[in-house]
């Protein structure tokens, strides 16, 4: 018997599986994006089909301007999860006011600092269960 | 808020912390016979609920439904209360939490509360990639985000700041390595010096190997008793005085801003406090959660062992250590001791029932009389516990 790993680390992202497919199909286009409330306006990051303030369930697609600024990072060298390797640059970068979670690509050899500016640069991460891309919003040094 | 009952510890128990060749049942076993054994007169089947802290056994022991694995291995039958609690890294001390309302409340009597955690299976390789279940799997975890580089990121924030230098986050490796080589049941007992900890490998800057904690294996359990209970079985009870639990967010992008500042575990501190009537500077010894240097110095902060931004200067002029303002984690703390998850808040509760019943052997605090636990889930969930020699 094979030792089988039921591990998919990334999240189902086509409309089969999220109201919130939307924004990784315009990921794929090179286009940063997220929701607005149709109840109180409030702008969200990441995405949300339901409003925490407002309780409304209703929303917009705005797209974002994709570049930003470096707020803090980190440089894990070593201790990575199976599959992802190192050296990782994690960061807060700020886009438009909302504070984003991501990573910094080609970010190594001392190019990354705080206020460093950086430009969307979408990841594409192993496809979906049944062939779809998938898209992680990194960055990269712009 | 006050209790309509009083609740206190009677009986502490902890197994040999490390990476452990046990399975998820024997480490259950093994903590729970100690538990028993620190209670003379006290037989499993006169508890009447269990509290199982665990939060990966799914992905690790590939078992779930453990709070009845638990209580059957341990010869339990619990009549009033019978459950699983999994808040990740805090895991331990919400059980707590909810044995001591239980029997506050009037629901039950005499309960206890084991975490247990078996993290390294199937395979170290997994294991890392299992603790990544922590941080959100859509938006955070996807990236290869665990915990170190999130608390990285308030260590750059802290040391940003206020001047926080790396000698003064490995000063928190340096003290609680020390006090692990004390501890018999620790993960590591060889102590560390200054130059080995600033020298050990780089994990997420400016974090380094001995400024974090290991993953662990281990299994702690603790027996909660209603006070008359509490006095038929003990002479000694830990009395449970004040508790807190507060949340500022899960996604980091949900924190405040300022990364060096938890306002969650002030509230929690401060309701523990309130409740306790008790204030910081009563504190004898207290177990932090420091899972990374940095997260031990923002907790000296909000629990208002020292003034913000002042934790550095604190550590360096010795003021948490032995002879120290309050003595933080004398067992070792998660650096020295290990962190298995579900297993930690119920193991610092351990610590400080034997602190305050005098029994901590080399690594007693002096007459310690007030008890302090904090328990985190992240940076931005947290959880307070006041413990005392005396009822409030
Ligand atoms: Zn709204």
């Amino acid at each position: 018997m094979t030792y089988w790993r039921a591990v998919d680390p990334f999240p189902l992202q086509s409309a089969d599986h999220t109201k919130l497919a939307e924004f990784y199909a315009r990921l794929g286009q090179g286009r940063l994006s997220t929701t607005r409330c149709a109840g109180c306006g409030r702008l969200a990051w990441p995405p949300r089909a339901f409003c925490g303030d407002c309780c409304a369930d209703r929303f917009e697609w705005v797209d974002l301007s994709g570049e930003g600024a470096i707020q803090a990072f980190t440089v894990q060298e070593t201790g990575l999860p199976a599959g992802f390797p190192g050296p990782r640059v994690f960061a807060i970068v700020a886009v438009d006011g909302l504070r984003i979670f991501t990573v910094i690509l080609n970010g190594e050899a001392g190019r990354v600092a705080v206020g460093q500016r950086v430009r969307l640069r979408p990841l594409r991460v192993a496809d979906g269960p049944t062939g779809e891309p998938r898209w992680l919003p990194a960055f990269a040094p712009a | 808020m006050s209790a309509s009952r009083g609740v206190a510890l009677v009986g502490a128990g902890v197994c040999k912390f490390g990476v452990r060749r046990a399975s998820f049942r024997e480490l259950i076993w093994e903590a729970g016979k100690a538990c028993f054994d620190a209670v003379p007169g006290l037989r499993p089947r006169d508890l009447e609920g269990l509290v199982v802290g665990s939060v990966l056994p799914e992905r690790t022991a590939f078992q779930s439904h453990i709070a009845s694995l638990a209580a059957e291995a341990l010869g339990i039958r619990p009549s009033a209360l019978s459950a699983r609690t999994e808040h990740m890294c805090a895991s331990g001390t919400v059980g707590i939490r909810y044995a001591y309302a239980f029997i506050a409340a009037g629901l039950a009597d005499l309960v206890m509360v084991l975490g247990v955690e078996k993290l390294n299976q199937p395979s170290g390789e997994e294991a890392i990639l299992n603790m990544g279940t922590g941080v959100d799997r859509e938006w955070e975890a996807a990236f290869g985000l665990t915990a170190p580089p999130c608390f990285a990121l308030a260590a750059q924030r802290h040391m940003m700041r206020y001047g926080t230098t790396e000698e003064q986050l490995a000063l928190v490796g340096v003290k609680n390595h020390t006090h692990a080589a004390r501890n018999p049941n620790a993960h590591f007992q060889k102590g560390a010096t200054l130059d080995q900890v600033l020298c050990s490998r780089m994990i997420s800057s400016p974090l380094r190997l001995f400024m974090c904690s290991p993953i662990t294996d281990g299994a702690a359990a603790v027996v909660l008793a209603s006070a008359e209970r509490a006095r038929d079985l003990t002479d000694r009870p830990v009395w449970i005085r004040g508790t807190g639990q507060a949340l500022d967010g899960f996604q980091l992008s949900s924190l405040p801003d300022d990364l060096a500042r938890w306002p969650a575990l002030e509230r929690a501190a401060q309701a523990a406090y309130r409740m306790a009537g008790v204030g910081p500077r009563d504190v004898d010894v207290a177990e932090v959660h420091d899972c990374f240097a940095i997260a031990e110095l923002i907790a000296y902060e909000e629990l208002g062992f020292c003034d913000q931004g002042e934790a550095g200067p604190f550590i360096a002029a010795r003021r948490s250590d032995d002879g120290g303002d309050v003595v933080v984690n004398p067992r070792g703390g998660l650096i020295g001791c290990g962190h298995p998850l579900g297993a930690t808040g119920v193991a610092q509760a351990a610590e400080i029932f034997l602190q305050l019943r005098g029994q901590a052997g080399p690594r007693q605090v002096p007459d310690a009389a007030i008890g302090l636990t904090h328990n985190n889930s992240g940076m931005g969930e947290h959880v307070v516990m006041i413990y005392g020699r005396e009822p409030a």
